[in-house]
């Protein structure tokens, strides 16, 4: 935008400039063509008077000569041309009074020369009267007078001064026009050169406008086929729809996907491509969740993104002919410039290959577990009716090894369970099964199944519950705290004590296992949470560990929305807390 | 008179397993078969007290085997403890389907012969007890 607003300024300027040196230039030529007119016009005159004086030479000469031959001859055929110059004399000297009247100097001039003129026609009108009247001897006299012939001289020098005076006149101004002309063309010749250079730049400038203008057009069509593009990406399914709830546009891959087209679709309701059972459990659960009522039509669907929160869960859509498919679907809102809500975006990937691996994957954990567990058992029973001296006594060496090779495959067996265990909690396809969990009880299964253990290695577990009730899968949280619990009682010094309590905040349940064992280096506190992590390599072997108990811990408790961590002191114990959402009966707050 | 039992599992070395540690540490007597379908007609000819029968088998699985002896007169009320590795069961859906209860694998041997008892409620007999029986006799 500034860069036109310069330009536009530019094109003005050049404008103004071109006119303003094109009018100065047509001044110019103006005034010069008057000046030369004018120049004309003097020159002109300037020869007509050099003519007309030269002819009243002619004259003069003309009538002295048949003035003289008159006066000499007598015979009065010489007194024609005499009489016919005296004619033309007077006209003559009309004319050319009239030519130097302009000029103040040679009408002074002439004014002085007018006399000497007449005076001369005088003394030949003498002349011939002296001969007519008084024959040849009286007109040799007047002859011989010479005052004629002074007279006459004195006519040629003023004419011939007034001539040269013209004729330097003449040259000058020639001089001074040519100059003018020089002048006056350069003048006009920089206005050019100027006007054209000016023009030129005028002309670059248009042509680089156009040519933005153009790369503008070429960028817009690009960005529009790119948003084509995107639009008809076949990875995702695009929906837009009005406030209402109403399909506005669908792109390429949801035709396909839904088998319908897009004009079909186009006025319609979204709920036409829903379940209608799944909405309503939706706006039952956002009811709850945000504090307000949700229905369970298309406002299931649209409320959370309206308030501007992410909105991002699976559901199902409903093709043409029926069928389904499961997909992962993300709305959003759509507003105006001002902000005002212009309808949603509903923007689907196809969860159906997603699925489908998923329940490959579970039917091989299935499979694979079944396969390693029936060489185990075979593996198992064998050491352990050996060891167990069910075939009689074994030497004290053979013994040895088979308990060597018994304990071991206790230990692959806890570790194929373990490894599945985490695999199917950690896909999430494990449906927890959550219910209305009481702490107390939760605890006080947890701390029984240890009992035993605990017993065993000489180690009392002191219980602290409180009150409270959390939405989970018991058994799963459990066995989180059954093994927090029994990697408690493994690192506990005999006749130890371990602290299980349980601690309300004003939203959560944290649980605490607390030992006082050997610790965990502070360096360790996160990574002990990793899979196959334990503080000592010896550990395993020695405390029978698989090194996945707290990786199957974390899982479950993340399943939960829950929080899990590690605190503690180098020689002086551990600390292991578990964090769960409390349930509260009447939730007030949004998810 | 010992107790007899029927391990109907297609696996050799864990139908040994299991009948050495069944005979030996639990004093039963034990009689064995490869398949669902031979379990049936063992199950059938020698009426055991009790059936140990693996969940997972080719051709006639244990469910399969479950329903059918279920469902012939002869075999129906003879108790029949399922075995399984840990993931597939389903312990209320197997005792739905008429189990009397459900063993897991890897089994303990040493432990196995009370774990049956537990289940089918029978006083674990010792060899002691069985000598002493057949020295009554």
């Amino acid at each position: 935008m500034v860069m036109i607003g310069r330009i536009r300024l530019w094109i003005i300027a050049a404008s103004v400039v071109s006119l303003a040196a094109l009018s100065a230039v047509s001044w110019l030529s103006y005034r010069n063509t008057k000046e030369l007119i004018a120049a004309n016009e003097r020159l002109a005159r300037a020869h007509k008077m050099i003519e007309d004086l030269a002819a009243l030479h002619v004259l003069l000469d003309d009538a002295e000569t048949g003035c003289r031959d008159y006066a000499l001859s007598g015979r009065t055929e010489s007194l024609k041309p005499y009489e016919a110059a005296l004619a033309q004399l007077d006209v003559t000297m009309q004319v050319l009074r009239r030519d130097l009247a302009a000029d103040p100097n040679r009408s002074r001039q002439f004014q002085e020369l007018e006399p000497v003129v007449n005076a001369r026609l005088e003394t030949m009108k003498e002349l011939v009267r002296a001969r007519s009247a008084s024959g040849l001897e009286a007109a040799v006299r007047v002859l011989q007078s010479d005052r004629g012939k002074k007279l006459t001289d004195e006519i040629r020098q003023r004419i011939s001064i007034v001539q040269t005076e013209e004729r330097n006149d003449l040259l000058d101004r020639e001089r001074e026009s040519r100059e003018r002309a020089r002048t006056t063309i350069l003048g006009v010749g920089v206005t050019c050169l100027l006007g054209i250079v000016l023009l030129l730049t005028a002309s670059l400038v248009i042509v680089r406008l156009n040519r933005q203008s153009e790369s503008d057009h070429i960028a817009l069509q690009n960005a529009e086929r790119i948003q084509r593009t995107i639009l008809n990406s076949a990875a995702y399914s695009m929906i837009s729809t009005d406030k209402t709830g109403l399909i506005l546009t669908v792109n390429a891959a949801t035709e396909k996907w839904l088998q319908y087209r897009g004009a079909e679709l186009a006025g319609s309701s979204i709920l036409r491509l829903h379940d209608a059972g799944e909405l309503q459990s939706r706006g039952v659960q956002l009811t709850r969740a945000m504090g307000m009522p949700v229905r369970g039509d298309y406002q299931a669907l649209v409320t959370k993104a309206g308030y501007g929160v992410a909105d991002d869960f699976e559901c199902t859509y409903v093709r043409k002919d029926g069928t389904r498919f499961p997909v992962s679907l993300s709305v959003t809102a759509l507003r105006t410039g001002g902000n005002d809500l212009a309808g949603y975006l509903m923007i689907a990937t196809d969860l159906s290959e997603q699925r489908a691996i998923e329940k490959m994957k579970d039917e091989f954990v299935s499979v694979v577990s079944h396969e390693l567990r029936t060489p185990l058992t075979s593996i198992k029973g064998a050491l352990g009716l050996l060891v167990g001296g069910v075939t009689g006594p074994l030497p004290p060496k053979a013994g040895e090894m088979a308990q060597i090779a018994l304990s071991n495959s206790d230990r692959l067996s806890r570790l194929v369970d373990d490894i599945l265990d985490l695999q199917r909690i950690e896909s999430g396809r494990i449906t927890m099964d959550k219910q209305l969990c009481n702490v107390a009880a939760i605890m006080k299964e947890s701390s029984e199944s240890v009992g035993l253990v605990a017993e065993g290695e000489g180690v009392t577990i002191e219980l602290s519950p409180c009150t409270g009730s959390i939405n989970a899968d018991q058994q799963r949280i459990v066995q989180a705290l059954v093994n927090l619990l029994g990697n408690a009682i493994k690192f506990s010094p005999r006749g130890g004590r371990i602290e299980f309590a349980a601690e309300r905040t004003d939203r959560s349940v944290v649980f605490r296992v607390e030992d006082n064992g050997r610790g965990i280096p502070k360096d360790k506190l996160e990574t002990i949470f990793e899979r196959f992590q334990q503080v000592d390599a010896s550990d395993a072997r020695e405390k029978g560990g698989t090194g996945l108990g707290l990786a199957i811990v974390r899982s479950i408790v993340q399943q939960h929305s829950g929080r899990v961590w590690a605190e503690s002191e180098l020689g002086r114990g551990s600390k292991f807390c578990i964090q769960l959402p409390l349930l509260e009966p009447h939730p007030l707050s949004t998810e | 008179m010992p107790r007899s039992l029927l391990v109907i599992d297609d696996d050799r070395d864990i139908r040994q397993v299991a009948k050495t540690s069944l005979e030996l540490v639990g004093g039963f007597h034990v009689i064995v078969a490869d398949s669902g379908q031979r379990g049936l007609t063992l199950a059938h000819e020698a009426r055991p007290d009790a059936i140990i029968l693996d969940l997972m088998m080719p051709d006639l699985d244990g469910r399969k085997t479950l329903a059918q002896l279920k469902r012939t007169p002869e075999t129906a009320s003879i108790p029949v403890i399922m075995l399984t590795a840990k993931v597939q069961a389903d312990r209320q859906e197997l005792v739905g389907q008429g189990a009397a209860g459900v063993l897991v694998k890897p089994f303990d041997p040493m432990q196995l012969p009370d774990q049956v008892c537990q289940i089918l409620g029978w006083v674990p007999s010792g060899k002691d007890e069985d000598r002493s029986d057949a020295a009554e006799k």
